[in-house]
């Protein structure tokens, strides 16, 4: 299934494409309306960083069901033999790995253009960006799903997710924001340890009420 | 059934206000406007107990199918919504005199206001969906992420306020509040809760009567 | 301190307020979904009297199903 996603994205490349310049448009507002007060800059950077993440990942998410609903293909889903949360499951990579090749691109500009050194951090960082990233697109595959169906779907979707996303927002931005300022990750092991529950979470309840989303 | 509970709601109401404004004393450094307490606190319990029932109510309902359960889950949900938008009005209310300004972004503030905008979004779901039936399983997914968010939420938050920063501002009861103004709480508590109940008595009433009509 | 009943009294009147007018919408909606119900109780009732005293007649028109899906199926 996460197979059968990466390959329609590799060949229609839409979604990637349109992430990426999004989030340069964003690097460039953030840079407009900041950018003089270098201090300022600093002192947001995680905020912006994880703004542009969810940002990014509400537009990618949203649109996880669109070539199903879009093309007819919601009852083939509906009728699939086995078990449906194997469906979550593959849906969940799929964007998994398009949100952390969107980041990972979006960080690498954000280091270019905001002149941030990483040092010896990425490695923690690549950990809080992981477990943060599972988290959003673990809930966000489940509401996609749910907003599929429905006609108000591009507002009601991230209306849905957001507010429920803030713990997770609040844990990787506090995380990043002291990794980057060269703090050690035991520091901020309380937030790993919400960012870790919170995954857990929230996909026990994707893995288990996914069969439900998809019973019409 | 409901009639009754109202007729209880309504003495015990009143037995709450006369036990918050007679027998509870007047309390030191704030003065009267501390007893706003005694409406303000309960509220937010009565909401967090609507909040469980809807949990409950949600899994039962997916469980088993029964669309009393799904009844009951909306009609709790929606009546834990009002209970906490009373309680972030009054809080503001209380707070312009106490610290001067209608809003901080405190931890117990903020994460009621993020929980209200979680069950805000469940309402606005329920209202997206005609299919009746596809609308109580989704609510009822939607319900169950909401209220196990409800503990992230609030540890995110008070971390996210606290560490690294001592509370400043003024806490209206200390850890170590005298009997009568405890008792007065509780009082007050049982008085909101039948409002509740009696609320949530007459919803599912109500729910039940449009889904006949509907059919019909 | 001063004693603020300005701020208690709005405290109190604004929970008045919103428990209030979400005690009138129930009654609203629930004298709704009654009339509707009479409504269609009646409708049953004449059609089956004039059924049995005068044979097949056109059939009822269905405006009246219409109208009353919309409201009830909101929320």
């Amino acid at each position: 299934m996460a197979w059968k996603d990466l390959l329609v994205e590799r060949r229609s490349k839409e979604t990637l494409n349109a992430l990426l310049f999004f989030s340069l448009a964003l690097l460039f507002v953030f840079q407009f309306t900041l950018g003089p007060d270098r201090e300022r800059l600093a002192s947001v950077l995680p905020g912006l960083l994880w703004l542009g993440f969810i940002l990014s990942g509400v537009l990618g998410l949203g649109r996880a069901f669109l070539v199903e609903h879009e093309n007819d293909c919601w009852e083939a889903l509906l009728l699939a033999p086995g078990d449906k949360s194997a469906i979550y499951l593959g849906k969940l990579l799929g964007s998994l790995a398009l949100m952390l090749v969107v980041e990972a691109l979006v960080l690498a500009l954000f280091v270019v253009f905001f002149n941030v050194d990483l040092g010896p951090s990425v490695p923690s960082l690549a950990l809080v960006i992981a477990l943060g990233t599972v988290g959003i697109a673990a809930v966000g595959t489940l509401f996609a799903a749910m907003t599929a169906q429905v006609r108000a779907r591009e507002l009601l979707f991230p209306v849905l997710l957001l507010p429920v996303l803030v713990p997770v927002l609040l844990g990787t931005v506090k995380a990043t924001e002291a990794l980057l300022l060269r703090e050690a990750l035991s520091s901020v092991g309380h937030w790993l340890t919400l960012l870790i529950a919170a995954d857990l979470v929230y996909l026990a309840v994707g893995v288990l009420t996914f069969d439900v989303i998809l019973e019409g | 059934m409901s009639a009754w509970l109202g007729w209880l709601a309504a003495i015990g109401l009143a037995v709450g206000l006369v036990v918050g404004f007679g027998v509870a004393p007047r309390e030191a450094t704030q003065g009267t406007v501390q007893r706003i307490m005694y409406l303000h606190v309960p509220a937010v319990w009565v909401a967090y107990v609507a909040f469980t029932v809807g949990l409950g109510a949600s899994i039962v309902f997916l469980a088993r199918r029964r669309p009393g359960a799904d009844r009951l889950a909306h009609a709790a949900c929606e009546v834990g919504t009002v209970f906490l938008g009373v309680n972030i009005a009054t809080g503001a209310i209380w707070g312009k005199p106490t610290w001067g300004t209608w809003w901080t972004w405190d931890a117990r503030l903020t994460s009621v206001a993020v929980v209200f905008v979680m069950f805000l979004a469940y309402l606005l779901l329920r209202g997206a969906i005609e299919d009746r039936e596809r609308g109580a399983r989704y609510a009822a997914v939607l319900a169950i992420v909401a209220a196990l968010n409800i503990p992230l939420v609030h540890f995110s938050v008070y971390w996210w306020r606290t560490l690294h920063q001592p509370p400043s501002l003024l806490k209206a009861g200390s850890s170590t509040m005298p009997a009568v103004i405890v008792a007065a709480l509780l009082v007050n508590f049982v008085a909101l809760g039948l409002l509740g109940a009696y609320f949530v008595a007459r919803r599912t009433r109500l729910l039940a009567a449009e889904e006949e009509e509907a059919l019909a | 301190m001063p004693d603020n009943w300005g701020y208690v009294i709005g405290a109190y009147g604004l929970a008045v307020v919103v428990f209030g007018a979400y005690w009138l919408r129930l009654g609203r909606r629930e004298r709704e979904v009654a009339a509707l119900a009479a409504g269609r109780r009646d409708r049953a009732a004449s059609a089956g009297r004039e059924t049995v005293r005068s044979g097949p007649r056109s059939p009822r028109p269905a405006s009246s199903r219409a109208d009353a899906a919309p409201p009830v199926t909101r929320r």
